[in-house]
């Protein structure tokens, strides 16, 4: 992975830029010093670092907006971080461009019950909003694993999921207003408080949910709120393949059962996870299912017959429910910790997100087989199975010449097989550096352009994330020439019709 | 009531290839296109003034449906009765109750596109409990104001690879590209439903009640506020599974709510069909229909001010109130040019933006069917549309909201 060389020409102005933007943000805010820069050097991906040119902490829209303005008279680019757990190198910072920290934009706006929406700043992290509004008797949906420490100024960038998102949808989908500073300084606020209170305009909400900060920054969100589920009990159902287990997954959806979480966790995270709980699983089990279910405890009793009939078809040899509370969250406990399991039983590793048509599970998981063989790499598989979203932990050891290099490059291949099986390099990462050069295996120029023209109409000079998602920058400046002169350059024959 | 004159000559290509060709042409020799699907809904947006209509009813294919997978692609022109048959054939659904509303503008609602229902955006009682037609458009495919086929989104549920696209064209009539297929995302319709029916107690009160039972984990898909007889009627929907649904209606009952009156499977079916169609509007056919997004704490206040200045002559609450149908007499006192803005003022103060769903073309071409935006939004909107479309052809003027500031 490549970044675009530093401008040596503005890393020489850091002092006099650090100036401008304390006269901003208030000297303590801005972070010129090499030792209080360095702990951003990464996101949630540590392979990827770069010391970012100045740390800025603004603390309100009106000072984002100035410090945006700024910048752009400088040209100066800017990279957006919220608590900086991206698992795609989103958050990377560059050596010749302010990385830009949300955190201090961390008020709840207000709790509003009638209308059943948050509106809260960019740098509130994901828990706080469900916490303020659990007294309240509701929720806020979108439960990414980072929750506790991811911002949901992050969440909208990356259009976040979790594992509820199977039956309650991303993070787009409980978003109802945005306030959103431009490159250019100007602030827009789109949609508002209540649902649907930007339907019949054009859906900039959606565009910017997931744009990774490409477009803007994120300053206030409003999300919709609701009832906290009556009830939810989990199964847990262990099988002899992961043929098996893929085949049960397909059969739950198939019999139109949507589940609130539907997880899959392999032999190897189970052994990882049972060496940190102790908690022992039948020894023919390759894979496990977890298949949470909510609704009244009557509709729960039902579904919960109807899928335990439907994993014994499929061939379980061990199926549990939880009766309690705590005996659903000791099952789900092992999900939790599955990622930090894994992280105690190598050096080092790096996970990915490719997503595939669900039907398509068993061909993916025996490429990844044949792959792990190819890269004498070891592996482990911990996804969310219900929407076919995949998580392949791929372990390896920095320390290790060419360990790295072989980790990313077995990576890279799970995802073009994603690809090739109709499926999406990215099912809620997002693309950011880690992707990014793949975009081209997914994506036709014409596709891909299609994208990156959006970039001249919030951010024609580029300064905004710029490295990111996209191969190749936009060029906005020749895209405009290319339309002035118009179709005629492009269409010399007028098709008759 | 949506004369177009002089009639534009109609281009009916049959597949994606030939779109291309056709907005190729065009941009060529800088004309203005008409994007329709099989025209049935011209009356929504502001009128377009083209020579060319391009209607992409010839588009019939279905290019995959996998039930097992919930998911469906279909070219745009395939009706949207069609799809929905299809899906009602394997127990699935469109989850957002896309209203077809052709019949409101004279067309045959046989007729009306999926392309249509995507391009506009529009969704019925459903979209405020499971999401809006955009949360439910996985991929798209489409042809540029420059004549460029592209693609956009994927087939998987989950999917944050680059730009959201589909989202951003899902409602955007048209004006940034011509739609030639859509993969949408369905799901299992629910085995039963039924509803309750109260007798209004007032707005502000019914809302209330709709608020504190929306804020109930109870399975309630449409809280609605209907005309009946000289009186409203609130209405409660539940869906689910038939012991669920027994189950909450039996909470519901325990909500200090007045007894209510309640209609099995079959007759709430029709009832909600009567109301995302506006059929229990009541309207006359010369009579112009408003939908007004508001919060539905505003609602209640709203509908008292529109009453007492006399504007409409009919309205209903859906949403639990954050959404508002009214009709307006076209021979309302002191004239539509009058009315007209007066609605959108005091729909505006309650914080509500008011589009003109059905109008004589004059009225929405002098009013435009949709509200003002911030200079700011607009100016973007506009600049998103233009790199989309740079010269402009693609149903120029059909949302005044993209016309602004170029
Ligand atoms: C242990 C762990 C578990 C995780 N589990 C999940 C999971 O279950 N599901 C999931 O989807 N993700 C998960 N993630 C990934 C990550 O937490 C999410 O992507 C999260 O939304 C990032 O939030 P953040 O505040 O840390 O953003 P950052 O990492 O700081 O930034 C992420 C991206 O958003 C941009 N950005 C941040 N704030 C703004 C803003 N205000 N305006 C504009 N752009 C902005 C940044 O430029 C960057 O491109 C996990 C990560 C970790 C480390």
């Amino acid at each position: 992975m490549r970044m675009p060389d530093p401008d040596q020409g503005i890393i020489a102005r850091r002092g006099e830029l650090a100036a401008r933007l304390r006269a901003i943000v208030g000297a303590q805010w801005v972070l010129d010093d090499e030792a209080e820069r360095r702990p951003y050097r990464c996101d949630g991906i540590t392979a990827y670092q770069a010391t970012p040119l100045l740390v800025v902490l603004p603390a309100s829209t009106a000072e984002i907006q100035a410090v945006l303005a700024v910048c752009r008279e400088q040209g100066v680019k800017i990279v957006p971080r919220g608590s900086g757990t991206s698992l795609s190198g989103g958050a990377l910072p560059l050596e010749d461009g302010v990385l830009l920290v949300t955190s201090r934009l961390c008020a709840i706006v207000a709790m509003d019950v009638e209308n059943r929406v948050a509106r809260v700043q960019c740098g509130v992290p994901n828990i706080r909003i469900s916490e303020a509004a659990r007294p309240l008797g509701l929720c806020y949906m979108p439960d990414p694993s980072s929750q506790m420490i991811s911002t949901i100024g992050g969440n909208v960038a990356e259009n976040s999921g979790g594992v509820h998102c199977l039956k309650y949808g991303m993070t787009s989908n409980h978003v109802v207003g945005l306030e959103a500073v431009l490159m250019s300084g100007e602030v827009i606020r789109l949609g508002g408080g209540f649902q649907g209170a930007a339907d019949g305009e054009l859906d900039l909400i959606g565009l910017l949910t997931g744009s990774e900060g490409l477009l803007a920054v994120v300053t206030e969100i409003t999300v919709r709120l609701v009832p906290l589920p009556e009830a939810a009990r989990v199964m847990s159902m262990g099988f002899a393949s992961v043929e098996d287990a893929c085949r049960c997954v397909g059969a739950i959806i198939g019999a139109g059962i949507i589940p609130a979480g539907l997880e899959f966790m392999d032999r190897k995270v189970l052994n990882a996870v049972a060496s940190l709980l102790r908690e022992e699983h039948d020894p023919r089990t390759a894979a496990l299912l977890l298949c949470e279910l909510d609704g009244t405890a009557a509709e729960i009793d039902a579904l919960i017959e109807r899928v335990r009939g439907l994993a014994e078809q499929a061939g379980a040899i061990d199926i549990r429910a939880s009766r309690t509370e705590e005996e659903r969250e000791r099952i789900w406990r092992s999900r939790k910790l599955a990622f930090s399991a894994i992280g105690k039983m190598c050096k080092d590793y790096y996970c990915t997100d490719g997503t595939i048509p669900r039907n398509r599970l068993p061909d993916i998981l025996d490429r990844m087989a044949e792959l792990s063989r190819t890269y004498g790499l070891d592996y482990a598989n911990c996804f969310h199975a219900g929407d076919g979203n995949l998580h392949p932990i791929i372990m390896y050891d920095a320390a290790r010449p060419g360990d790295l290099d072989k980790a990313e490059a077995f990576g890279a291949d799970v995802l073009r097989a994603c690809v090739d099986m109709g499926g999406v390099l990215s099912g809620e990462h997002g693309v950011g550096v880690e992707k990014r050069d793949l975009m081209t295996h997914q994506f036709a120029p014409a596709d891909l352009r299609q994208q990156q023209v959006l970039k001249c109409a919030f951010d024609p000079e580029e300064l905004l994330n710029p490295g990111k998602v996209f191969p190749s920058p936009c060029r906005c400046a020749e895209f405009g020439r290319m339309h002035v002169r118009g179709g005629e350059m492009r269409f010399p024959d007028i098709p008759r019709f | 009531m949506t004369a177009h004159s002089p009639d534009p000559i109609v281009c009916r290509p049959a597949c994606a290839d030939d779109v291309a060709d056709v907005v190729r042409a065009a941009r060529s020799k800088g004309q203005a296109l008409e994007v329709a699907g099989n025209g049935t809904r011209r009356g929504l947006g502001n009128p377009v003034a083209a020579a060319v209509r391009l209607e992409l009813g010839g588009l019939g294919h279905v290019h995959f449906y996998e039930p097992d997978d919930l998911v469906i692609r279909v070219d745009a022109g395939v009706p949207l009765a069609e799809v929905e048959r299809m899906l009602a054939g394997r127990g699935q659904y469109l989850p957002f109750e896309p209203p077809c509303h052709a019949a409101l503008y004279g067309g045959a609602p046989a007729r009306a596109t999926i392309g249509g229902a995507i391009a506009t955006g529009l969704s019925g009682p459903r979209r405020f409990q499971v999401g809006a037609a955009r949360d439910f458009v996985l991929g798209v495919d489409g042809v540029n104001g420059q004549g460029e086929a592209f693609s956009a989104g994927g087939r998987t549920m989950k999917n944050v690879t680059g730009y959201d696209l589909s989202k951003l064209l899902c409602g955007s009539f048209g004006t940034m590209a011509v739609l030639t297929s859509l993969t949408l995302k369905v799901l299992p319709a629910p085995e039963t439903e039924r509803t309750m029916l109260f007798p209004s107690a007032g707005l502000a009160q019914d809302i209330a009640a709709l608020a504190a039972i929306l804020s109930r984990p109870l399975a309630v898909t449409g809280a609605a506020v209907v005309p009946e007889g000289e009186g409203m009627t609130m209405a409660v929907r539940l869906e689910g599974s038939a012991p669920g649904v027994a189950e909450h209606a039996g909470r519901l009952d325990g909500a200090g709510l007045p007894a209510g009156r309640v209609l099995a499977a079959a007759e709430s079916r029709a009832f909600w069909s009567r109301v995302r169609e506006l059929d229990v509007l009541g309207a006359g056919t010369d009579d112009l229909l408003w939908r007004i997004h508001v919060p539905a704490t505003g609602a209640a206040g709203l509908a008292a001010a529109l009453r007492r200045v006399g504007l409409v002559s009919s309205l209903m609450l859906d949403w639990g109130g954050a959404l508002m149908f009214c009709a307006m007499p076209a021979a309302v006192s002191g004239g539509l040019d009058g009315a007209v803005p007066h609605l959108r003022a005091l729909a505006a103060n309650a914080g509500g933006r008011a589009i003109l769903l059905r109008a004589p073309d004059p009225i929405r071409a002098a009013h435009g069917a949709f509200p003002a935006q911030a200079p700011g939004v607009r100016a973007l909107a506009a600049r998103t549309r233009r790199v989309f479309d740079p010269a402009g052809i693609l149903n120029p003027g059909r949302t005044d909201f993209l016309e602004a500031a170029c």
